[in-house]
């Protein structure tokens, strides 16, 4: 039997969530190497590898085929994979690590409340100040999507790495798409949600390729994981 | 499969060497347009499907360049540099590789263009019908000889638009809103509700704003809630979109039977033989008899050049996904036993050379040929 290899987060909350989650339905994971390094193996089933990557790099070595099952956030999986790419699939809602990705813009914008009122200002912004409207995000992909469905054109995407929501006090942006659980964060900087602003409802998921789902490992590890969670 | 073999590149050489003698043999002067551009017009001017599959990238200067994504609006670009007077005729060809991400389709990323683009042409309606007669003769020059014509006409649906009554600013947004249908009729039955059909988390503000109190309103809004200014956006700019809203609310709605001649013009499609008894039927005004007259002189021309419209698809909804034209649009599939297959398309864009940064207006039509799907389906 050829072996099969399930990311987890590398560290962090998720990691630790992770590696509980699985210990408690009976796999528990066991690091490998010198430096007890990136590698390991799950005990209590044949075969399958553990690689310990960042949640971020997950989603891609899941689209590029390089491992067969991970957990990560739903939120970086959809940005990497939108829904309908057919050769991954979300297996498994861990139902831990929960926010939403959202649409957040300055509080003082009294005039707009709904994705409708961000096109609809994003043309006089245009007009007045002969630039677009700069929407700060790490998330390109969603955010293109989301706006697209929503018919908002007017826009630009501005790279952000961190702190995005700092991005309308330093003047970078007007408009960001991050990541929220609470939203005190956004209140703590002066930001609303729109009405209809929610991207995307994300928690921790076990998603896979869908080429293993009827590989009899993936079989028992979704179902041992789907009574856990 | 990445690359091409020599076989494959000759064939594909000998195609577009006799569309581009079609082109040339028309008085259509070849230019290479840079293959690196800027992004911004791409950007905001091509619609999301071309929007989204754009090679963007950052130059040294931070500026947002891209690998063109057509090579119209580079060949508009080398007009607006190299024309000592943008607005005088000028008619140009060209031949080169365009770049797209991948769509579902599983197009090539890389593909060769071929193309005309007539600026200033001093008689519209027979540029219009002279450029779809070129890009009909160049796919026939190329061996493509079972193929349909589908054309639209964004003019008709301006001038019905025009003859509607309703308040400018509201004609403005479903121009705006052509382009995304869904988006488009929502507006539109927005417009028939008129007044607070949906609240929202500000309707409680609009509801305050009454004669001219808006800015004041505003101020003392932020200054009791004590929210930062930042955003870019200043106050006045906040106030005047609120009384615009409030305003939308005042306004009379709009007549429900006008809304369903809109959608009832947008629904129109079929053979366009019965098409000029159909859009008869649309009950517009003087605009729209000026468009549907302009729309019959262009058949007529067609027929002056050899061509048979009679046989050709009209669908009036037609070319809502191109943002830039403004007037005629086309587009050419080739048939083939897995179907058709669009292998050319293209129409008028007046507007896109000012939104280019053109001072005075310049009037523009085009096309361009998909020359690798063409290949494709000769071979």
């Amino acid at each position: 039997m050829s072996t099969i290899t399930i990311a987890i987060p590398s560290k962090g909350r998720l990691m630790e969530a992770a590696a509980e989650l699985l210990a408690k339905a009976g796999f528990s994971i066991e690091r490998l190497g010198a430096d007890r390094g990136y590698r390991g193996v799950l005990k209590g089933i044949e075969n399958v590898e553990v690689a310990f990557l960042s949640a971020s790099e997950i989603a891609q070595n899941l689209r590029d085929g390089k491992i067969d099952l991970g957990v990560t956030g739903e939120d970086l999986l959809r940005e990497k994979i939108s829904a309908d790419d057919k050769a991954c699939d979300v297996l498994v809602r861990l139902g831990f690590g929960p926010a939403d990705v959202v649409v957040a813009v300055p509080e003082c914008w009294l005039d707009v409340a709904t994705m409708t009122d961000l096109d609809e200002i994003a043309e006089s912004f245009y007009e007045r100040h002969g630039r677009r409207l700069r929407v700060a995000t790490k998330y390109h992909n969603l955010t293109r999507r989301f706006f697209a469905e929503k018919g908002v054109t007017g826009y630009r995407i501005v790279e952000s790495l961190g702190a995005t929501e700092g991005a309308p006090a330093a003047g970078i942006a007007e408009i960001i798409v991050d990541i929220t659980t609470t939203g005190s964060t956004l209140a703590a900087n002066s930001l609303k949600i729109l009405d209809d602003g929610v991207i995307l409802k994300s928690s921790a998921v076990l998603a896979g390729r869908t080429a293993v789902l009827d590989d009899p490992r993936v079989i028992r590890l979704r179902a041992a994981l789907s009574t856990m969670a | 499969m990445p690359g091409k073999s020599r076989t494959e590149r000759e064939a594909l050489e000998r195609q577009n060497a006799a569309i581009m003698a079609v082109f040339e043999r028309a008085g259509f002067d070849q230019i290479a347009p840079d293959i690196i551009q800027p992004a911004d017009i791409f950007l905001e001017r091509s619609g999301e499907d071309i929007r989204a599959r754009t090679f963007v990238f950052t130059d040294p200067s931070g500026a947002e360049m891209c690998l063109r994504p057509d090579l119209t609006v580079p060949a508009c670009r080398y007009h607006l540099s190299h024309a000592a007077n943008p607005q005088a005729e000028k008619r140009y060809c060209y031949l080169g590789p365009a770049f797209r991400f991948p769509d579902e389709l599983l197009s090539p990323q890389e593909f060769t263009q071929a193309g005309i683009e007539w600026f200033g042409a001093k008689e519209a309606i027979a540029a219009e019908a002279r450029v779809l007669k070129l890009t009909i003769s160049a796919l026939e020059a190329a061996g493509l000889t079972r193929f349909r014509v589908t054309f639209g006409d964004l003019g008709l649906f301006a001038g019905l638009l025009a003859d509607t009554d309703m308040p400018e600013r509201w004609r403005r947004r479903l121009q705006h809103h052509f382009w995304r249908p869904h988006a488009f009729r929502e507006l539109l039955e927005s417009f028939c509700a008129a007044r607070a059909s949906r609240r929202t988390s500000i309707s409680a503000l609009v509801d305050r704003i009454n004669d001219g109190n808006a800015l004041a309103l505003v101020e003392a809004e932020l200054d009791t809630r004590k929210l930062p200014f930042v955003g870019g956006r200043d106050v006045t700019e906040i106030a005047a979109r609120l009384e615009e809203k409030a305003a939308d609310r005042r306004e009379t709605p709009l007549d429900r039977a006008k809304a369903d001649t809109i959608n009832a013009y947008l629904a129109i499609t079929g053979d366009a033989s019965s098409i000029d008894a159909e859009l008869k039927t649309i009950n517009g005004g003087t605009r729209y008899a000026a468009a549907r007259d302009y729309f019959s002189k262009r058949l007529f021309e067609m027929e002056e050049l050899g061509l048979n419209p009679r046989r050709f698809h009209f669908a009036a909804g037609f070319g809502r996904d191109l943002e830039y034209y403004t007037g005629f649009t086309f587009q050419i599939e080739a048939d083939t036993p897995l179907g058709s297959i669009a292998v050319a398309g293209g129409g008028r864009y007046d507007n896109l050379l000012s939104d280019m940064g053109s001072a005075r207006p310049v009037s523009a039509v085009g096309c361009a040929i998909h020359t690798d799907r063409l290949k494709a389906v000769l071979a």
